[in-house]
């Protein structure tokens, strides 16, 4: 018989990057839910009060930062910590996306989308694991990805490649940070009806829009989706997983 | 920018060497004209002129000039 609840987060302390709208937004309000106390970091701080403010009530904090500047990173936790009580899991939710074919790829556009979907997650992991900061029974990291990071796509070899990176590092980041007892995984949605998925639609043909649709068997994802997906993933449910990648994506890449 | 140098950008970015290119050239008569070309001149676009121009601003376009109407012919030299 179960008496305890395995999908429960009470009392966990959990980062979660672009937090102000999208999936972050919704993993701050699922995880809220399940009990935990939630970091929302992003960069436009009227977007995280509002989202702060509709969280069930407990111990949650916000903070304005550009992922690019990294070296932010560590006050702002070391704040955390010392308001709230050491780490138990993060999500890292940020993004860029970027459309752009090869032949128009100059280094830095490389070096931007890498910044926010790439480094800034893995040195979010960096400073999270360290014994100072990191829960002492352990905790679980999950990264963003997206299913664009296992295929590809025309135009998209920053954006991949991005994506890409953070389920490799996952998995070096997973045997690396075993002993800690940190779990480390990503999850790679497809098409999920976000401001940043409405803003690549705005940018295409009608003909365009109706053949991404037709590709996603259950139709387009939302954030719930991912923030119910997070969630397993920071729960004691998911005690034995690790180094993996949810792919969630509606059967986009069943074919 | 000079109109003949903003047709070898154009050029280039769609990677063509040996046709003609003209103002009153029709971009669909390009071979390497696809979404893919579109997004390399949306790119260029913001490059050299600082405007971001959207996708579905091409379904208008037809020439070179048309572009470069599209751009606004304030940035072009003769």
């Amino acid at each position: 018989m179960i008496t305890m609840n395995p999908f429960s987060l009470q009392d966990k302390n959990i980062i979660i990057t672009g937090a102000s709208q999208g999936i972050g937004k919704q993993c701050a309000i699922i995880c809220s839910e399940l009990g935990a106390n939630v970091i929302l970091l992003a960069r436009n701080t009227e977007r995280l009060s509002a989202v702060c403010n509709s969280l069930k009530t407990a111990n949650h904090l916000y903070f304005s930062i550009d992922m690019i500047q990294c070296d932010q990173l560590e006050p702002i936790i070391q704040k955390a910590v010392q308001t709230v009580g050491k780490i138990t899991g993060i999500i890292h939710s940020a993004g860029v996306e970027m459309t752009l074919p090869l032949r128009s790829m100059k280094v830095e556009h490389y070096q931007n989308v890498y910044a926010v979907n790439s480094i800034a997650g893995f040195e979010l992991a960096r400073i999270v694991s360290k014994t100072k900061y990191l829960n002492d029974e352990g905790g679980s990291f999950v990264f963003i990805a997206s299913i664009m990071g296992v295929l590809g796509q025309m135009g998209k070899v920053g954006y991949c490649s991005s994506k890409g990176a953070l389920i490799a590092g996952v998995r070096a980041m997973a045997l690396e940070l075993a002993a800690k007892k940190v779990r480390v995984n990503s999850i790679s949605p497809a098409l999920v009806e976000t401001e940043m998925a409405h803003k690549i639609f705005e940018g295409i043909s009608d003909e365009a829009k109706a053949a991404i649709l037709k590709m996603h068997p259950l139709g387009l994802g939302k954030p719930e989706d991912v923030a119910y997906a997070c969630a397993f993933l920071l729960s004691d449910s998911s005690r034995w997983m690790t180094g993996s990648n949810l792919v969630l994506d509606g059967g986009y890449s069943a074919r | 920018m000079k109109t003949t140098e903003f047709i070898d950008i154009l050029k280039e970015s769609l990677e063509i060497d040996d046709s003609e290119v003209l103002e009153d050239t029709d971009l669909k008569s390009l071979d390497n004209y696809d979404s893919l070309a579109i997004l390399s001149i949306i790119a260029l676009i913001d490059e050299h002129f600082g405007k971001k121009i959207k996708g579905e601003q091409f379904k208008n376009i037809s020439t070179v000039k048309s572009l470069m109407t599209l751009i606004g012919m304030d940035n072009f030299d003769e």
